[in-house]
């Protein structure tokens, strides 16, 4: 009970329209509206299959803002869809790898308006997180806290730094495409269509940060093996500083601190050695 | 001119009065709702179950209306926030239930004819209620006392 009154039959011509219009030619960002459409379509009929289905058969590789505005809506439907979007993007990694390839073939070096190399990088990345997803159901899309996954970390140390491992290859990814998508800021342009895609990465870049950090102390209380785990203490303080610099590069601009809260983390990493109380807040 | 309009919408269309209550509360004047509007909407949503989903289908309606519709969208989130409050326990479940619709709306975009970012306080709004919806326990509490939430969703006159 309590449900929504949702017309499902007139709804797939809709998504449809919807799709069309989220990775149109436009060199902007996907209107919001278009792709929240995507996103509520999964929730209300509990499955994503149309929404697969209805990028499939845009022809958005014949043009490479098409293409990067699709994979942004990938994105966000993984992010904010339904959890069973996450489950059935598992038989669409192909395809993804396929754009990838049409990519290289298709146009040579940077493309037109230069978004080849931030294709072949957001494909990438996204094929990354869909395998991290696969081993790792627990999980949601943005990599919300869930109190229960730092606990079964703990119950078993080595699936913990497994997981801790991956998340912080996942981190480095988010990383190393951020700085690729600044760097291919033009001048002249409102860059907005690049500046779309950070949208997400921030939002996914916290959720890890707060997992790791809130896993990483939670480990080191309970196992008390220092020496163990100071490779991961390593790369957690080296990840940190990145972090802060990434987002203080995203609070100068102004379309993405209008749209989103940019996190503010400590100039320093916070110690994950101890139960401190000047922690950085811990998810919420 | 648009209250006009609206009223013959209202026949023309043959909305029940429960859904004319909840259209005008949140149509595009630049004022309201009024605190009278919202306690109404909130006494309804107790009443029998067609009276419920008539309320809840038109804000649903309202919330996912278009960027130029926005202040629809603000206004409906105003009046979810109260019903939340004021409303039957039903409301709470429907809005836990379809959570999906309030939390998308936190990226909201609207840029209006004089260059204004209108989508903001809209995204503010979506902020504030997505994490009262997931705080069963201050939303409870919240319940429990009128006083501490009322600021929220008073002084909406001046945009």
């Amino acid at each position: 009970q309590a449900t929504r009154n949702v017309d499902l039959t007139k709804s797939e011509t809709d998504l449809n329209t919807h799709i069309k219009k989220a990775t149109s030619i436009e060199e902007t960002a996907p209107k919001r509206k278009h792709v929240r459409a995507c996103i509520v379509y999964t929730w209300d009929h509990k499955s994503s299959q149309s929404f697969w289905n209805g990028i499939k058969v845009q022809p958005i590789q014949a043009d490479e803002v098409q293409t990067f505005k699709a994979l942004y809506t990938v994105h966000k439907v993984l992010q904010e869809g339904h959890p069973i979007a996450l489950k059935e993007a598992q038989q669409h990694v192909g395809w993804l790898e396929g754009l990838s390839r049409g990519m290289m073939g298709g146009m040579g070096g940077e493309g037109l308006r230069g978004y080849a190399p931030l294709i072949q990088e957001y494909i990438f990345y996204l094929v990354s997180k869909l395998k991290f997803h696969r081993e790792h159901p627990e999980f949601n899309g943005t990599f919300e806290y869930e109190e229960y996954i730092s606990l079964k970390s703990i119950n078993d140390p080595n699936e913990g730094y497994e997981t801790i491992s991956e998340l912080m290859t996942l981190q480095d990814q988010i990383d190393s495409f951020q700085k690729l998508l600044f760097a291919h800021f033009r001048t002249g342009s409102n860059n907005e269509c690049r500046i779309s895609a950070l949208v997400p990465l921030v939002q996914e870049s916290y959720g890890i940060y707060k997992f790791i950090t809130s896993m990483l102390r939670a480990m080191h209380t309970t196992l008390g093996d220092d020496e163990a785990l100071s490779p991961l203490r390593g790369r957690y303080d080296a990840q940190h500083y990145r972090l802060v610099r990434f987002y203080y590069e995203c609070s100068n601009l102004r379309y993405l601190t209008s749209l989103i809260t940019i996190p503010k983390l400590p100039q320093d990493p916070p110690n994950v050695l101890v139960e401190d109380e000047n922690a950085p807040a811990l998810p919420q | 001119m648009s209250s006009v309009l609206r009223s013959v919408k209202n026949v023309t269309k043959g909305y029940s009065s429960v859904q004319v209550k909840v259209r005008n509360a949140t149509s595009n004047d630049p004022w309201g709702p009024t605190g009278t509007d919202m306690a109404d909407i909130a006494k309804i949503t107790f009443n029998s179950s067609t009276d419920f989903y008539e309320v809840m289908d038109m804000l649903d309606k309202r919330l996912n209306d278009k960027g130029k519709n926005w202040r629809h969208v603000l206004k409906s989130l105003k009046v979810l926030d109260y019903c939340l409050h004021e409303g039957s326990e039903l409301v709470v479940t429907w809005a836990r239930k379809n959570i999906y619709i309030i939390k998308t709306l936190r990226e909201f975009i609207h840029i209006d004819e004089d260059g204004r970012d209108v989508g903001a306080s809209i995204r503010a709004s979506a902020k504030e209620l997505t994490s009262l919806i997931l705080d069963e326990e201050r939303l409870r509490a919240e319940r429990a006392n009128r006083g501490s939430w009322k600021s929220r969703v008073t002084g909406l006159e001046d945009f």
